[in-house]
């Protein structure tokens, strides 16, 4: 490999690494600071948010990457759902155990019970979607730039998603299998509505299963303490 | 992905870390001036029996102002500043005179002790409440006869 071609190579490793930090900065700017002390104003809170998804259609483009290279597809969906079900038949039944262990009833209509559990999950799968896009969509797939393909970029994937869920002790520990599994299964068989799926019905069974004090009402960032 | 191209993410890039630096800046100056706002004037000594003194807010000079007393950083007590202070209206501190305080000093150990007083200040529709130090801290004595001086 001549000089030219390493210095192209390091510096492409560079700026995918410079892209998840930027994203990650932004969520946690949303979480930590804006939302939480623009108060009512949530056009001010909205501003990171916007500025993380110009910045990743803007890296799309210019990466030539479309909608069926992040995983807005459905002809591999059957197959993602294939690698899915295993892990979240384990998981569901973990936390079937917890509850039975620590004594929590299980309500399957905890979520939100003042509305509908059919529009809960329809919200669930798109509020799910959103966050798959940018964790497996953009995240994963810079990951891969920078750290390559397999286990390390699929732990930092997990790392990113399980610390932007922080200080919920709860939350970000079961983000932080829910990453290793959906960035694992992601970078096989690159499908995001099978991965949002999934996350709409983990969260479900989350919220099942434990008890909303445990979970903090799902509560993250600065509206984790108030 | 071609050089140009990174080039031009890279520009994005900087112009985003600029964006939400100064976005940052900005809410971490307006949190301080509506949570901390520099409109509180006071001042306070120590009495025989009391900790006296005055607290003004200069924005709405008609406002009563809620003051806190500690003592050596323990709570003391709350209340509002109502009490007559002619000499304010003369300083031209506020229009009316109501903005006095006073704290009667409780059973404190003999030595030397040190009062504050703080403004009280509600923000956030009433969720946030921050403290404000009017003037300087007292420092006065505790003899036996349990007069401060």
């Amino acid at each position: 490999m001549s000089s030219v071609e390493q210095q192209t190579v390091i510096n492409e490793r560079a700026l995918a690494g410079w892209e998840i930090v930027s994203i990650a900065c932004s969520l946690a700017i949303a979480e930590w600071i804006t939302f939480a002390f623009a108060g009512a104003s949530k056009a001010i809170g909205a501003i990171p948010v916007i500025l993380a998804l110009a910045l990743m259609v803007l890296s799309h483009r210019l990466r030539n990457e479309g909608l069926r290279d992040l995983g807005f597809r459905l002809d591999n969906f059957v197959n993602a759902v294939r690698l899915l079900i295993l892990p979240m038949l384990l998981v569901l039944g973990i936390c079937l155990l917890l509850a039975r262990w620590f004594h929590s009833p299980v309500d399957f209509f905890r979520w939100h019970p003042g509305s509908f559990l059919a529009v809960q999950l329809a919200l669930g799968f798109a509020w799910g979607l959103a966050q798959q896009y940018v964790l497996q969509g953009f995240i994963n797939r810079r990951a891969q730039v920078y750290c390559g393909r397999g286990w390390l970029s699929i732990a930092l994937v997990a790392a990113i998603f399980s610390a932007l869920h922080l200080p919920n002790p709860v939350l970000a520990a079961a983000t932080f299998v829910g990453g290793l599994i959906w960035a694992a299964v992601y970078q096989r068989v690159p499908n995001l509505f099978a991965l949002a799926a999934s996350h709409c019905l983990m969260t479900w069974v989350l919220v099942a299963t434990y008890p909303p004090a445990v979970l903090q009402h799902l509560r993250i960032g600065f509206r984790y303490f108030g | 992905m071609n050089s140009q191209a990174r080039s031009k993410l890279t520009h994005f890039l900087m112009a985003k870390s600029i964006a939400e630096a100064l976005l940052v800046g900005a809410l971490a100056v307006t949190f301080f001036f509506v949570a901390f706002p520099p409109y509180f004037e006071g001042w306070g000594e120590a009495t025989p029996n009391a900790i006296a003194g005055w607290a003004v807010n200069r924005r709405q000079p008609s406002q009563r102002v809620e003051v806190q007393l500690f003592i050596d950083d323990q709570f003391v007590a709350a209340r509002g500043a109502t009490l007559p202070r002619p000499d304010i209206v003369t300083a031209g501190m506020a229009a009316d005179e109501w903005h006095g305080y006073s704290f009667e000093i409780p059973a404190l150990n003999e030595g030397h002790h040190t009062a504050r007083v703080y403004a009280v200040h509600s923000s956030g529709q009433g969720a946030r409440k921050t403290l404000q130090l009017l003037g300087n801290p007292i420092q006065f004595s505790v003899t036996g006869d349990q007069k401060a001086h």
